[in-house]
């Protein structure tokens, strides 16, 4: 009887067996076809032809002689199925699961195995497998796909565990993954075994080379970078695919950037750059490393490269059908060094670092660049903002006013700024109900968006710079007036909350009421009103103490006015202010502020002061 | 039928709704097509193939309209995976269905020039593309004349994008073509995860459902020449985490609702608004959109998509933002943006106009002007519905003004019209609501607050179609209707004509006149639907009870009609007494019907009993004088019996012609049990007025034969002579006594002449006398059953009278020779004995029985000649089935006989030519002759072997 049926099944298992290998065939010709769509019907129809051949498989009572074959189609599958999807679903850790029932039910362990997590069903399995050594190379096979669903999982715990009953260590979970990993040494496969997609020992060098380079990037991430290099030194010197390893050595640049090795991480980007297309991250790169260096030239040359290379349209060349490292990295990081961002993030990157180095000319072309890949929607490719982390657009457009201001085009700066306004009409509060309501006795004007404010302001300065006096000192009127009824404690909910997040708005809020302030006391004292100008500088004083200019341009016109007491004592003011914890106020404030706090910063401050200081001996002995 | 070119609509004139509080609606749903493709044999296709044709999606530039193709509307329905067919379709995998009016909208007036094609699922003969579908169905709708394109779904819900249309179209002008062609090189989306998709300008956006988390995709549009894999894949986006629904643990499957996905504009956006069209494509007021998005999405001007999840989030990603790159992933936290929580599967987005002025407005526009929705509505399966404004409040601030509504569910699918109203179909009915501000009628005290206010109370309105699984309406037309086009749960597409009252009576505010007015139209609208109800119940229940009893006739019929050869279920035996009625004694038959089999005979079922005399039944051809019965059988159950007796005569003129046919048939009335399940009672009634009167086929009934039984001179004999003697006195001699030859008899002196006709009779006309013999072998081997021991003219004599009630009484005497009366009341003498045949065989004498019979009467003796020649035939030929041997016989003179026979009918028959030819006086001697020879031919009568 047992005979007979080992007969028949002995037969059937041959057809099963070459249904099998004619599938793994296909789906490496399906591998090696150029057309996308062909290629994806052959992987599914193979996906689909493995499907059907493991659920005759199981629908039969497992048996020895046909396990190695049920777990080898299991393996196929799953294989085909993760890299088709590009990832690991709970389906998987089903059918792992399903094998190794089957596997234990030829062992006639019929009760507590239907309770038994994953973790005890792999112990019982390869404590069985050992009773049938023929098994052995197709468990170790699913054992490497269970610690490639392990790792993307992140159950590391699991992962030591199998690693250590697969090594038949004893030590404990005290041991290092990588060592356990390094040790483990599946079987070597039979030459008539049936055909696979993916052996156990490619299976093992992936798995090593993805959690080596996890474990850097986490290391790196977490600002560990020594840990994080003995890792990646661990992947690159391994077998690593090209991608991965232009990503491994950009991290390890990165690396010895921030241990302060610059010329050994400068060795690592070039290396980077020389082994792949993915020229971003390197590029971001090296720019951070060139700033750190202070080479300014450097810094920009390696940015706009980098707006060059992130024109090129990213082009992923298809997966492969097998488990591959990149499907067991975590998704990319905002922090990892790996993020290079789009293009107009990259251009933003390179305006505002102009802006900041003060080469106002290239940051108003690079501004205006920006704006027009990401206005113009005659452009086929949509280009995204530079999302958060980085500033909203109402302020990119505010730096782009501010760089145009300081590159002497004061009208473009003023059109700029129209724009701006008339886009965001619609969401700025109704004005002319306001003035009726004010009319009525109304006193509450609404909250306006910070930014709404910022662009009354810089319309002055370009007023200024324009010479209309009159025109700027209105703007700056307005630009007060909102600010003055803003509360920055009832922030908005809808149209800018994401604006204001990154930066603290109400430092910016002060900060932007005092350059307000100055300015419009700077034009009282250019048209000669000191009066008015002292007015503003006291206000300027009161609203915003921490802003030491404010401090010095009304001292000034105390001092012009002859009001020498009131000018002693305020700089007693200065001067304790100064000696005290000096805070950083500024270095929160947006990139738009800062370049405007600038200009409006007297350039013969320390000389004026000394002035004064000298002169106050004087005054002190009178 | 692959292809429906549409013939315009016919306007519709209001006509049928009219109630206090419903939309005055004149509204006409006409069929447009029945999509079975699902149904239909491969054969039904054979054009159906591929065709290759450059890829001019996108890129060429829009081509004048033609003129006749102007006023188009162009429409997408896709079909999710595994699309359980349209006729089937259930909310979890409706088709989603949305109207693109490329043209301007005002042009769209007339949904005329529709083209729809169909595409079976599964079949490709041209081999072009690789992919099999697996949906069941598909639909393709051409975009415009000069661009191709369409976005064509279904195949396990991947996306063909950029099919184009070959140019033949534009030679063969609107003649629409049943070649669906799709570029082989066409841009397909084999993702079996993908759940839905929408198109704006060149990106595809895409909703795929990922391992644990839904994901959406941005595609970009492949340039001409180059490689069109769909991998210009240029964002993703992971959205929030998606439950799986509960009870399959662990596997993924098709989720029980499919996302919603649609692409939102801001107005002063640059992309075209026909390239907005996606479906579900709309564009928003500058306000609210900056209210939703934000402020980034409104400098840029870019287009958000909005996503509907079945697990009710609401959310939104502005597009583009999301363009992102492997290597810059998005962060979703960033991206994404939950509006809402509808805590219901979101079924529908959409986006309204509610300011009415500002609506009229916009009717003043150029008609290429479009209209800014300001009000987004969302809809959640169960009939939350979520109506988003923005408003201003006191201190000038921008606010959201959202507002909750409950509608009656579950939603099928929901569409936005024109005027602020959102139509919405449940399985039970399509609904209309009015978000617009003109409908609500807020109390004059309320003070006018900015461009808000939504109304607080919605109050749907029923349009009476049901079960619409995809809606689409169209803009506002210009005569101010509204067409919707809707595709019923039964695959059937509609458009629905809406002329919906300008002055919709909204909430008005209650006064108490109006409120008790209000109430009584209220409670007499329940009235009518109660009657409705209670009247469509009772429809349903006579259909029942139809088709019960169709059920039950159908199996009596087969029972009966495949019964063959042995007993039949039903039967009916026929047989025949002499009763007295009145002063006449009449022949009375009786028929039972008998139901042995397990079917019970019930309402429908009658039983028809036809009576034919012989005259009629000799002559054929005339409508002769047969008498039909009919007994409606009434609950004949099985085992039950029927006893019909009915009178056979004497008639009215006392003769009995016999024989009698008695044929007995089951008649089954359709029209009595279908016809008062399909007669539209009530007339006002619109699902029983479809049904046409001449549903009842031509025949209006079914009739089974059961039993035909033939009634002769034997049955009907009487024997006076044998009845015993206390009855004898009342004997009845015959039907009615002259009463002058009563009277004359009983005048007579005793012992004279009798006198009257009958002894006359007897006296100069000899009794006629018909004998016919039959051979006593053949006689006892026919009559040897029960007929043992009994001399063989006895046997005789009670095998011919075995149907008659006298059969007892000669049995019990052992008669041979009896003497009866004929209906008529002429004697019939029937002697039966036996004699010795020698000429026949040279083997010696034959014992033979001849059966004379006497009687006065020529036509008495013929009936009774004719009922015995009648069982004789019987006997023979069943007794020649059986095989008997004839024994040896003088042939010669068997042929003597015959020869003579032949001589006399041949004589007969120039006797009878001459009868009528002659004149009166020859005639009389003809007859004499023609008589004697009849005799002739009867007497030395027939030898039966």
């Amino acid at each position: 009887m047992s005979r007979q049926t080992t007969s028949v099944g002995s037969s059937c298992l041959d057809l099963w067996r070459e249904k099998n290998d004619r599938l793994v065939r296909q789906a490496k010709v399906a591998q090696n076809s150029d057309l996308t769509l062909r290629r994806r019907q052959l992987a599914q129809d193979a996906l689909e032809g493995l499907r059907g051949l493991l659920h005759s498989l199981q629908g039969l009572p497992a048996a020895v002689p046909v396990l190695p074959l049920e777990l080898t189609v299991i393996c196929n599958f799953i294989i085909l199925r993760a890299s088709l999807a590009q990832g690991f679903t709970e389906d998987q850790a089903q059918d792992i699961q399903r094998g190794l029932e089957r596997v234990l039910e030829t062992q006639e362990q019929q009760g507590p195995r239907l309770e038994q997590g994953l973790r005890e069903l792999w112990d019982s399995a390869l404590r069985a497998s050992c009773l049938l050594p023929e098994l052995l190379s197709a468990l170790h096979r699913l054992a490497g796909l269970q610690a490639a669903l392990w790792l993307s999982a992140d159950r590391l715990g699991d992962l030591a565990l199998l690693l250590e009953t697969l090594n038949d260590s004893q030590s404990g979970a005290s041991e290092d993954l990588l060592l356990l990993l390094k040790t483990w040494s599946p079987p070597s496969e039979e030459l008539d075994a049936p055909l696979t997609l993916q052996d156990a020992q490619g299976l093992k060098d992936v798995l090593l080379t993805a959690f080596a380079y996890r474990r850097g990037l986490q290391e790196l991430i977490t600002g560990n970078p020594e840990k994080a290099l003995s890792s990646l030194h661990e992947v690159a010197s391994g077998p690593c695919p090209r991608p991965v390893l232009v990503q491994v050595y950009t991290a390890l640049g990165s690396c010895h950037r921030k241990m302060g090795n610059p010329q050994r991480a400068l060795l690592y980007l070039v290396a980077a750059l020389k082994e792949g297309s993915a020229w971003g991250p390197p590029l971001l790169e090296a720019s951070k490393l060139y700033q750190q260096l202070g080479d300014t030239t450097a810094e920009l040359e390696s940015l706009e490269l980098l707006v060059e290379a992130l024109n090129v349209p990213y082009s992923s060349k298809s997966p492969q059908f097998l488990i591959e490292v990149e499907l067991l990295l975590p998704p990319p990081d905002l922090a990892s060094p790996l993020h290079c961002g789009t293009q107009s993030q990259a251009k933003h990157i390179l305006a505002s670092r102009c802006l900041q180095t003060g080469r106002a000319e290239d940051a108003a072309e690079h501004y205006l660049d920006l704006l027009a890949l990401l206005l113009d929607s005659s452009e086929p490719r949509f280009s995204p903002p530079p999302s958060p982390p980085g500033p909203c657009m109402p302020e990119v457009f505010l730096e782009a006013a501010v760089a145009l201001i300081q590159a002497g085009r004061a009208q473009d700066a003023l059109t700029l700024c129209e724009e701006l306004l008339s886009r965001t009409s619609s969401l700025l509060p109704k004005m002319s109900r306001l003035w009726e309501d004010a009319r009525k006795g109304t006193k509450e004007l609404p909250y306006c968006p910070l930014w709404v404010s910022a662009t009354h302001l810089l319309q002055g300065q370009a007023w200024v710079q324009l010479g209309a006096q009159k025109v700027a000192i209105s703007e700056f009127s307005r630009c007060l007036e909102l600010l003055f009824r803003a509360t920055p404690e009832e922030k908005e909910k809808g149209a800018a909350s994401n604006c204001e997040q990154g930066c603290k708005s109400d430092v910016a809020l002060q900060q932007l009421r005092a350059a307000a302030l100055i300015s419009r006391g700077l034009e009282w004292v250019a048209s000669g009103q000191d009066t008015k100008a002292l007015q503003d500088f006291l206000l300027g004083v009161q609203m915003c103490p921490g802003n030491g200019d404010t401090y010095f341009h009304l001292l000034q016109t105390l001092k012009r006015l002859d009001r020498r007491d009131e000018a002693t004592a305020l700089w007693w003011r200065l001067e304790a202010q100064t000696k005290g914890p000096q805070e950083d106020a500024t270095w929160s404030l947006p990139l738009y502020l800062e370049s405007y706090l600038s200009w409006i910063r007297p350039s013969d401050r320390d000389a004026f002061l000394e002035e004064f200081r000298t002169s106050l001996p004087k005054s002190c002995d009178l | 039928m692959p292809l429906a070119l549409l013939s315009p609509l016919p306007s519709i004139k209001d006509s049928s709704i009219s109630s206090p509080n419903t939309f005055r609606a004149a509204l006409a749903t006409e069929r447009i097509e029945e999509l079975t493709p699902g149904a239909a044999p491969e054969s039904v296709y054979p054009n159906t193939q591929y065709q290759t044709s450059p890829l001019s999606w996108g890129q060429s530039p829009p081509q004048p309209q033609s003129g006749g193709r102007s006023g188009r509307l162009h429409v997408v329905l896709c079909a999710p995976a595994g699309a359980p067919g349209p006729h089937d379709v259930c909310p979890t995998s409706k088709p989603c269905f949305a109207a693109l009016p490329l043209d301007s909208p005002s042009r769209v007036s007339g949904l005329s020039g529709l083209q729809i094609g169909f595409l079976n699922g599964g079949r490709r003969t041209g081999g072009g593309v690789p992919w099999s579908f697996t949906c069941q169905w598909c639909a393709w709708f051409p975009l415009s004349s000069g661009r191709g394109g369409g976005v064509l779904a279904g195949p396990s819900m991947g996306v063909l994008w950029s099919t184009s249309r070959d140019d033949r179209d534009s030679e063969d002008g609107d003649q629409p073509s049943p070649v669906i062609p799709v570029d082989p090189d066409a841009c397909i989306l084999p993702d079996a995860a993908l759940c839905a998709f929408t198109v704006l300008d060149s990106v595809l956006v895409t909703l795929v459902q990922g391992p644990a988390r839904w994901k959406m995709q941005l595609f970009e549009q492949p340039c001409p020449g180059e490689d069109p894999r769909p991998g210009g894949q240029i964002g993703e986006v992971e959205l929030s985490t998606y439950t799986p629904p509960a009870g399959v643990p662990g596997k993924p499957a098709a989720p029980h609702f499919l996302p919603v996905l649609c692409c939102v504009s801001p107005s002063g956006s640059r992309v075209p608004c026909d390239l907005l069209g996606g479906p579900g494509g709309f564009t928003l007021e500058d306000a609210l959109f900056g209210l939703l998005f934000g402020a980034d999405a409104t400098l840029l001007q870019s287009p958000v998509v909005l996503c509907g999840l079945p697990d009710g989030q609401l959310c939104c990603v502005i597009l583009k933002a999301l363009v992102t790159s492997r290597s810059a992933p998005g962060d979703p936290n960033a991206l994404v943006k939950i509006l809402h929580h509808l805590e219901e599967p979101v079924i529908f987005i959409g986006a309204l106009k509610t300011e009415p002025q500002a609506a009229e407005a916009a009717e003043n526009f150029l008609p290429d002007e479009d209209v800014h929705s300001d009000c987004l509505v969302a809809l959640g399966h169960h009939g939350r519905m979520l109506a988003i404004k923005a408003s201003w409040d006191e201190s000038g601030k921008l606010v959201p003004e959202l507002r909750e509504y409950c509608l009656p569910g579950p939603v099928l699918c929901a569409a936005c019209g024109a005027g602020g109203r959102v139509y919405h179909s449940t399985p039970s009915d399509l609904c209309v609501v009015d978000l617009s501000r003109g409908s609500t009628l807020l109390g004059p005290e309320q003070p006018e607050e900015g461009p808000g206010g939504l109304p607080p109370m919605l109050h749907p309105a029923s349009l009476n179609i049901c079960s619409v699984v995809s809606l689409s309406a169209s803009p506002r037309t210009h005569e101010g209707g509204t067409k919707l086009l809707a595709l019923s749960a039964k695959g059937r597409l509609m458009t629905c004509s809406l002329d919906l009252d300008s002055e919709i009576p909204g909430p008005a505010r209650m006064t108490t006149e109006s409120a008790g007015r209000k109430i009584k139209e209220l409670l007499s609208g329940i009235g009518n639907i109660s009657e409705r109800v209670s009247f469509l119940k009772k429809a349903v229940d006579q259909r029942n009870k139809a088709l019960t009893s169709l059920n039950e006739a159908m199996n009596v019929s087969c029972a009966l009609l495949s019964s063959g050869t042995g007993p039949r279920p039903i039967s009916c035996t026929t047989s025949t007494t002499w009763s007295r009625l009145q002063t006449q004694d009449m022949l009375m038959a009786t028929c039972v019907l008998e139901n042995s089999s397990s079917f019970s005979l019930d309402q429908g079922w009658t039983l028809c009993i036809q009576v034919l005399t012989s005259s009629c039944a000799l002559d054929l051809d005339s409508a002769c004088s047969a008498i039909t019965y009919t007994i409606p059988v009434d609950q004949l159950g099985p085992g039950a019996r029927r006893e019909v007796t009915l009178p056979l005569g004497p008639g009215e003129n006392g003769g009995l012609d016999l024989p009698v046919t008695v044929s007995c048939t089951l008649f089954y009335s359709l029209r009595e049990v279908v016809g008062g399940a399909l007669a539209p009672s009530d007339s006002e009634d619109p699902f029983l007025d479809e049904c046409p009167s001449d549903v009842l086929p031509e025949q209006e009934g079914v009739c089974l034969p059961l039993s035909r039984h033939t009634v002769d001179m034997l049955q009907c004999l009487r024997f006076p002579g044998l009845a015993p003697p206390h009855t004898r006195a009342p004997s009845p001699l015959g039907p009615t006594r002259d009463p002058v030859a009563t009277f004359l008899e009983t005048c007579r002196e005793p012992g004279s002449q009798p006198a009257g006709p009958a002894s006359l009779r007897a006296e100069f006309l000899p009794p006629s006398v018909a004998s016919i013999k039959v051979s006593a072998e053949l006689l006892r081997a026919a009559l040897k059953d029960g007929h043992s021991g009994v001399p063989l003219c006895c046997a005789t004599l009670q095998w011919l009278l075995a149907e008659n009630a006298a059969v007892d009484v000669v049995r019990a005497r052992a008669l041979s020779s009896i003497q009866g009366v004929a209906p008529d009341g002429a004697d019939v003498h029937l002697i039966v004995r036996e004699v010795a045949m020698t000429d026949l065989c040279p083997a010696g004498p034959i014992q033979a029985v001849e059966i004379q019979v006497e009687s006065s009467s020529l036509a008495d003796i013929c009936r009774a000649h004719h009922a015995v020649v009648g069982r004789m035939q019987t006997m023979v030929t069943e007794q020649a089935a059986q095989g008997s041997s004839a024994p040896d016989l003088r042939v010669q003179y068997l042929r003597q006989i015959h020869a003579n026979h032949e001589t006399l009918l041949r004589e007969v028959q120039t006797l009878r030519d001459r009868l009528c030819t002659e004149d009166e006086a020859s005639s009389c001697a003809t007859a004499q002759r023609l008589l004697q020879v009849y005799r002739q031919l009867r007497h030395p009568s027939l030898i039966l072997l």
